[in-house]
């Protein structure tokens, strides 16, 4: 009984929503590092059309992705709800601009779902999974796959 | 086995702890001391309000925290003598191995270097070194049959020079073979044969960096495996370091790296194009070049479609880096400081006023133009050709085998900026070798300018050094064949400069024009108590008639028993030079040639042709003017004829 019950433990994720377009996205809490307003970016000539530029944050240079862009939904706007979400993987640090944030949900992983399987093409291998809320799906993404270099 | 497993731990070692002398240490206590009270006083100012002791205590900081950061930046400093005491007996266990006497003698082991250079340079170090021992120096029996004693040097020598350390390892041994290398560069397919033959002497012993060389005759357990001297290379660029060799056949070779003293912070060239500024590390930089924007279309040329410029006589290969990087070209207009889009095809182009975009612009210009002066198309004083923001900057970069000429929109300060490495999604930007923080918070990227040369296809310069060699030879022949010739330059119309051979002048003479009598149709003058006849260079030849000057210079030619004047101008010269002959673009009857004198073309008259044409009854007496003349005659001729 007690072995059972640390198992539905474990399996509680805090996810930290946001959304690319209109989808509802969400990704491990403790991945990331921090969530910023936009801020002045350089651009860098040649790089990916993915890749915004890259900025200054406190001393560290950070890769900003336009995560819409990567996940093939289209550019995400400027707007004032846009958010950069900086999460560290492979030792840089690489900010995603995401079009708004959303609320952070404890989903029991037990109710993950596989990627349905007509979600396929550039966007259905960044995702691991969807999470069923009552009334919205949340795409689950694989972080690692997102931030590597492919194509 | 054993050895390795040392040699791992060793390693180990170098990466988890460093040695540090106290002092040191307690210099930087004392700066983390004044830091944090800094700090303090900062903070107290801040809350008093007292701006105007904000810049003071700022100062300080300032002060401070350079100095912490060169203190700190010395911590890292390690004698390079912990790289160079394994040396010893690697060449004393090569040498036995391989039968050889070879004395290694160290010099300059206090030299410091940065921690992670000392780390990097003791793989290649060991390659070059056993380079040495191996190909360089040769079996003691050998090198006594050519004289040599009988054990082999190897020096190994450490020294700062110019803000770089130098690592020497020459040998007395026997040399690298340019063609030998070259041989076999093309037996295995690396170059072909052509080439191999269009290559310099240096070239060629650089053939050695090549992927998948090995110069060795027969391979041995040492080195001469194929790999080597190209992973030694790349190593070495890593680190930011160049190597060189210099060798001569049997007498030895030397191979010197120069290494930066440290890769944290380098001094950096800041450079502005397109609205984003650039770094080019300082070692890359060879010299600023501005050229003003009214000269501008004098000094770009064009080969094709590669834009040159003219530097002291060498052709510079001109890039633009917005080009190469792919964004809109830019240029700096001063009237607002703004970087606009730059619309030329070419750089010579002249920036027009008429274009859709500035078409409402251009129109009220002209209007107040033609309001104004009544010169409707003339340039206002005001206008960017004048103004000296309007030079093109050029930055002048080398990698050590390519030099070429980078135009950006501007030139800014020169800073030391701290490396960061970009991230990797934009690794497969080859041009930028990092990013750096400015003092404003933004980043610049630093530009990698041997891959902005190869993004630009900028290859064939690697001739060059080959063609400079060939050009020397070329003039070398030329001074051998020709003869050093005294020439009298003078003109006839303002514009042409004709020369003659100063050996068949007998004398100048100064005139007045009114001196010239017109008597039976031929020009004369007393001359000696005689009428000496005057000829024209345009009486025989095309060319412009002589000028209408009052002062006019006479020629006196003495044409066998006969004088002969020429009628010309000054300003004349006589000088005495080697030059080439072009026998072809401006001969014509009494014009032998022609030559560059001086920055100018010009003609050489040939006297005996252009007196007989004028004077054919005196053709019989040429004969023995020929023969006088014959001597003296330009030196190319007979054979070019």
């Amino acid at each position: 009984m007690d072995t059972t019950k640390k198992q539905v433990e474990k399996n509680i994720v805090e996810l930290a929503t946001f959304y690319v377009g209109d989808a509802l996205c969400g990704m491990d809490i403790l991945q990331i590092q921090e969530i910023n307003k936009l801020m002045m970016m350089t651009k860098v000539p040649q790089a990916p059309e993915y890749v915004l530029g890259i900025l200054n944050l406190r001393g560290q240079i950070v890769t900003v992705i336009d995560l819409g862009k990567k996940l093939g939904m289209g550019e995400t706007e400027a707007s004032p709800d846009a958010r950069n979400v900086i999460v560290n993987s492979t030792g840089s640090s690489v900010g995603l601009l995401v079009k708004k944030i959303g609320d952070v949900v404890a989903v029991d992983m037990v109710n993950k779902e596989h990627s349905p399987a007509n979600m396929s093409g550039i966007q259905g291998k960044y995702f691991t999974g969807v999470y069923k809320r009552d009334n919205s799906l949340i795409g689950i993404l694989d972080i690692d796959k997102v931030l590597g270099i492919d194509e | 086995m054993n050895n390795q497993l040392h040699e791992k731990t060793d390693q180990m070692n170098m990466d988890t702890s460093i040695r540090v002398h106290v002092s040191l240490l307690n210099s930087l206590m004392t700066l983390a001391g004044e830091l944090v009270l800094s700090r303090n006083q900062l903070l107290q100012t801040i809350a008093s309000t007292d701006f105007h002791n904000v810049g003071v205590v700022g100062q300080r900081i300032d002060m401070i925290t350079s100095e912490l950061q060169e203190a700190i930046m010395l911590t890292r400093m390690q004698p390079i003598g912990n790289v160079f005491s394994k040396f010893p007996r690697v060449v004393r266990d090569l040498a036995k191995m391989l039968e050889k006497t070879v004395d290694l003698e160290i010099i300059g082991q206090d030299v410091e270097l940065d921690k992670t250079i000392i780390e990097a340079i003791s793989d290649p170090l060991t390659h070059l070194i056993r380079n040495s021992v191996d190909h360089g120096v040769e079996l003691p029996s050998e090198r006594q049959k050519i004289g040599k004693p009988a054990s082999g040097r190897v020096v190994l020598r450490a020294f700062h020079e110019a803000g770089q350390v130098v690592i020497e390892i020459s040998d007395d041994g026997k040399g690298l073979d340019g063609e030998a290398l070259a041989t076999s560069a093309v037996s295995k397919g690396l170059i072909t044969a052509e080439h191999a033959q269009a290559m310099s002497e240096k070239e060629k012993i650089n053939l050695i960096f090549l992927p998948g060389f090995s110069t060795a005759e027969k391979v041995t357990d040492v080195s001469g495996r194929g790999v080597g001297m190209d992973v030694v290379k790349t190593n070495l660029d890593k680190l930011g370091g160049h190597i060189d060799i210099i060798s001569e056949l049997n007498c030895g070779t030397t191979v010197s790296v120069k290494l930066p003293l440290t890769l944290a912070i380098i001094p950096c060239q800041i450079i502005m194009t397109g609205d984003e500024r650039y770094a080019i590390p300082q070692v890359n930089l060879e010299e600023l070049l501005r050229i003003p924007a009214h000269q501008i279309k004098e000094r770009i040329e064009r080969v094709g479609d590669a834009e040159v410029v003219r530097l002291r006589g060498n052709l510079l290969p001109l890039i633009r880096l917005a080009d190469v990087i792919g964004i809109e070209r830019t240029y700096f207009d001063p009237a607002d400081n703004k970087a606009k889009a730059d619309r030329r095809e070419r750089i010579s182009d002249r920036r027009g006023r008429v274009s859709p975009a500035f078409g409402s612009e251009s129109q009220s210009i002209q209007t107040e133009n033609v309001q104004g002066s009544g010169k409707s198309r003339s340039r206002s004083i005001a206008d960017r050709r004048h103004s000296p923001m309007s030079a093109l900057n050029i930055v002048v970069v080398s990698t050590g085998t390519m030099r070429y000429g980078l135009i950006v929109d501007q030139l800014l300060d020169s800073e030391e900026i701290v490396i960061k490495p970009l991230g990797i999604h934009l690794q497969g930007c080859k041009g930028y070798a990092g990013a750096t923080i400015m003092g404003d918070g933004r980043i610049a990227l630093i530009l990698d300018v041997s891959n902005l040369a190869r993004m630009a296809g900028l290859v064939a310069l690697d001739g060059t050094d080959r063609a400079s060699e060939v050009a020397m030879s070329a003039a070398e022949t030329q001074r051998m064949s020709n003869e050093r010739q005294s020439l009298l330059l003078f003109r006839s119309s303002e514009q042409e400069q004709f020369a003659v051979n100063l050996g068949l002048v007998d004398r100048i003479e100064k005139i007045n024009r009114s001196k010239i009598e017109d008597l039976g149709g031929k020009r004369v003058m007393q001359y000696r108590g005689g009428s000496l006849p005057l000829i024209c260079i345009h009486d025989a030849a095309m060319v412009q008639a002589l000028a209408d000057r009052e002062d006019l210079l006479v020629i006196v030619f003495n044409y066998g028993s006969k004088a002969v004047g020429l009628l010309a101008v000054g300003p004349i010269d006589a000088l005495e030079l080697n030059v080439a002959i072009d026998n072809v673009t401006l001969k014509q009857t009494g014009i032998q040639g022609s030559a560059i004198i001086n920055g100018h073309t010009t003609m050489l008259v040939d006297v005996p042709e252009l007196i007989g044409s004028i004077f054919s009854e005196w053709i019989d007496d040429s004969q023995e003017f020929l023969l006088d003349g014959q001597e003296t005659s330009f030196a190319s001729s007979p054979e070019a004829r």
